[in-house]
């Protein structure tokens, strides 16, 4: 186990020096059930592009969601960015999210990730995690949510205008 | 030795193609037990108080070529009740994979994931809290013809354990989605297709008269139009061996079969959606030997409980796990499950007497599910069940869910629960339950990004554990560091000696993609679920430390 600790701590020491991660390409769908691929987010010039991770039954994720909400309309005045939610919620749960969103007047795009690929693929184990990716790549990450981390976020959409 | 080779190709690969990539994350959840005055190890689990579960995956991507593997690590030794599969360090995961978009096309060697619709017939997926990895290993194709038609072929064999360790099946699945609607160029509706099967080939273990093939069949349907959606699905296994305390019983063959109704309606600020199902001996293994374990080793298809998941600690106490396995017991007869929910969802608009200035929301959900109505021959081992009857309940439960926020500084979210839980079928255990659960639970953000969460709960239960009182504290310094401070008190059991105060308190770090939190207390036993698939653990005391990081 020792040997897989060094290994990751390597790793870890490496990544500081590496280019930033690219979004990778999966296919997701939208609430109305078309295809949706994540190419699409990484083709998107110019403009900070917020992914927020979520499941209808996490309760730090609505509230983070519910906060960033309240927000939008006035950070939308202020900046240029594009934010998503993408729900992991699996088949239990995932007949909830049509329902949960529009019953909670968001007014954000939803996408759904069923089976979990690209939760998968970026390796994030717990949500609600945050990322804001520009021109392809990912800048900024933020894992797990408390009260006023919707604040640290915006600072980063503003810095990347 | 594997793992350092393994990493010095990566590194040196990434190093030498600028466009390759190299992406991974490492996950760490150890914990050290220490006894106190009222919970302790037992002895056979006491000769090892450190364990700890470590993950570390990589990818390396180059072009249109994937490559990774993900190393575990058990040691000393697993978590307490963590399957005995797990232990010392090896490769969890490996595979190497094409994809071009261009030509629609995907194909994959070595463990993959995958869910064929709803994943009643086959859904694999990797969840470390359960110790569910049971990913395939053999190789998938996915590819479209059209924009319109997907098809996945499949062929391997699952993961079992560490390394090159896999259960006795063999399986090849196909599965075919056809999107009608933008085929036939139709804009106003939206509706299609989708067909599965499933075959699991057992021929390590041959029984007389019994066939080593079984399959598992799906066709399903999708319809939307404006707000309204709807989706159906029937399932069919054909006959399989009736497993007992780990036995396989050529002797006696049963089919089985599930059908799904999933409806939605939403408008502005509403929405409504209710699911039915009833599941008949339909649960599915990678082997016949590994029927119903206690570990979730070998499950092939994935059948979650239709209830609303909860994410308090009182509110999940009783937690209802789905039904859908066969097993002959007098007064206890079980053949699958028959049940729905209902879930709603409305926001009061702002500046309106109820909505206030921000808005309130609301989520009201129920659930109630049955057994199968039929006769039942326990001694002969037959029965036949009706189609749409309900027999014994299993679980109920009704919810309100109100979230308020009452000015710039304080917003609450209000949580009642009523259940009806029959442990006696849930659990096999003895009993049944009833219980009201209130959950009150408030944020107050202060100056600089700090804010302040109290978690306030009771529950009152007629029987099991009685009633409970919880609390929590989190204190945020900032987006990076909180502390929290927890206790459940179980001060209505009826044994004196198990009224425990189950206690926590600990710290937690987060920045950027890592995530590092350290806890001291006791964690209360019972049933951990996540999406209506449980693990048993047993209450334990110590300390606990996880990490996080990802790249």
């Amino acid at each position: 186990m020792s040997k897989m600790f060094t290994a990751a701590i390597l790793i870890m020491v490496m990544q500081f020096g590496a280019n930033a991660q690219v979004l990778p390409n999966v296919k997701l769908s939208t609430l109305g059930g078309a295809n949706f691929q994540t190419q699409q987010l990484n083709e998107i010039e110019g403009k900070p592009v917020v992914l927020s991770f979520w499941a209808t039954w996490c309760i730090p994720c609505l509230n983070e969601l519910t906060a960033i909400n309240d927000n939008l309309d006035d950070w939308k005045k202020e900046s240029k960015f594009e934010f998503y939610a993408i729900s992991e919620d699996d088949s239990r749960t995932a007949k909830r999210v049509p329902a949960l969103v529009n019953g909670k007047g968001w007014n954000f795009n939803v996408l759904l990730d069923k089976n979990q690929d690209l939760k998968r693929e970026l390796n994030l184990m717990n949500i609600p995690y945050t990322m804001v990716i520009k021109d392809g790549k990912i800048i900024y990450r933020q894992a797990g949510y408390v009260a006023g981390n919707e604040n640290e976020l915006y600072k980063i959409i503003k810095e990347n205008q | 030795m594997l793992l350092k080779k393994i990493i010095i190709a990566l590194v040196v690969l990434s190093s030498t193609h600028v466009k390759a990539q190299l992406s991974g994350g490492f996950e760490s959840n150890s914990a050290l037990y220490i006894d106190d005055a009222k919970i302790k190890l037992e002895q056979i689990e006491a000769r090892q108080r450190f364990r700890s579960n470590n993950y570390l995956r990589l990818d390396y991507k180059l072009k249109d070529f994937t490559a990774g593997v993900q190393l575990e690590s058990y040691e000393p030794k697993a978590l307490l009740n963590y399957s005995p599969n797990l232990n010392k360090t090896d490769l969890g995961t490996y595979y190497i994979k094409y994809k071009n978009d261009q030509l629609r096309l995907e194909a994959t060697a070595g463990h993959f994931y995958e869910q064929f619709g709803s994943g009643l017939v086959l859904r694999t997926w990797e969840d470390r809290q359960l110790g569910i990895a049971n990913s395939i290993a053999g190789g998938m194709i996915k590819y479209s013809p059209l924009e319109t038609i997907h098809i996945t072929a499949l062929y391997g064999k699952q993961r079992n354990g560490l390394g090159f360790d896999f259960t006795d099946g063999t399986f090849a699945g196909l599965n075919t989605e056809v999107e009608l609607s933008s085929l036939l160029k139709i804009k106003k509706v939206k509706f299609g297709i989708g067909l599965s099967y499933v075959n699991r080939n057992e021929k390590k273990q041959v029984y007389a008269g019994l066939n080593k093939n079984t399959f598992l069949t799906s066709l399903r349907g999708d319809f939307s139009a404006g707000g309204f959606t709807a989706d159906v699905e029937y399932a069919f296994k054909s006959k399989d061996a009736l497993v007992e305390f780990n036995s396989v019983r050529p002797d006696l063959q049963f089919d089985g079969d599930a059908y799904l109704l999933n409806l939605g309606y939403t408008k502005n600020r509403f929405g409504i959606n209710a699911n039915f199902r009833r599941t008949e001996n339909f649960g599915f293994y990678s082997q016949r030997k590994s029927a119903g374990n206690v570990y979730n080793e070998a499950v092939l298809n994935y059948v979650p409980a239709l209830t609303k998941q909860y994410d308090y600690s009182l509110t999940n106490i009783y937690v209802y796990a789905a039904q859908p396995n066969l097993s002959f017991e007098p007064n206890r007869n079980k053949a699958g499950e028959i049940g729905g929910q209902v879930g709603l969802f409305y926001q009061f608009k702002k500046e309106t007497p109820l909505g206030g200035k921000y808005g309130t929301s609301i989520a009201v959900n129920y659930a109630q599910w049955h057994g199968l109505k039929g006769r039942y021959d326990a001694v002969q081992r037959k029965y036949a069940a009706d189609k749409i009857a309900f027999g014994q309940k299993y679980y109920r439960d009704a919810s309100l869910e109100i979230r308020k926020k009452w000015n710039k500084k304080w917003s609450s979210v209000f949580t009642y629960l009523n259940q009806y839980y029959n442990a006696r079928y849930v659990e096999e255990a003895t009993g049944e339950v009833n219980t009201n659960t209130v959950v009150f639970d408030n944020t107050l953000r202060l100056k600089k990004s700090k804010s302040i969460r109290l978690e306030l709960q009771h529950q009152w239960a007629d029987a099991g554990f009685k009633n409970w009182v919880a609390s929590q504290l989190e204190y945020n310094f900032n987006a990076t560091w909180s502390l929290f401070a927890l206790d459940l008190y179980n001060y209505g059991n009826n044994t004196a000696n198990d009224r425990l105060h189950y206690y926590n308190f600990g710290s937690s770090f987060n920045k950027g993609a890592y995530r590092v939190q350290l806890g001291y207390g006791r964690q209360r036993g019972g049933l951990i679920c996540v999406g209506g698939v449980c693990r048993f653990v047993p209450q334990s005391a110590g300390l606990s430390l996880s990490l996080n990081y990802s790249f």
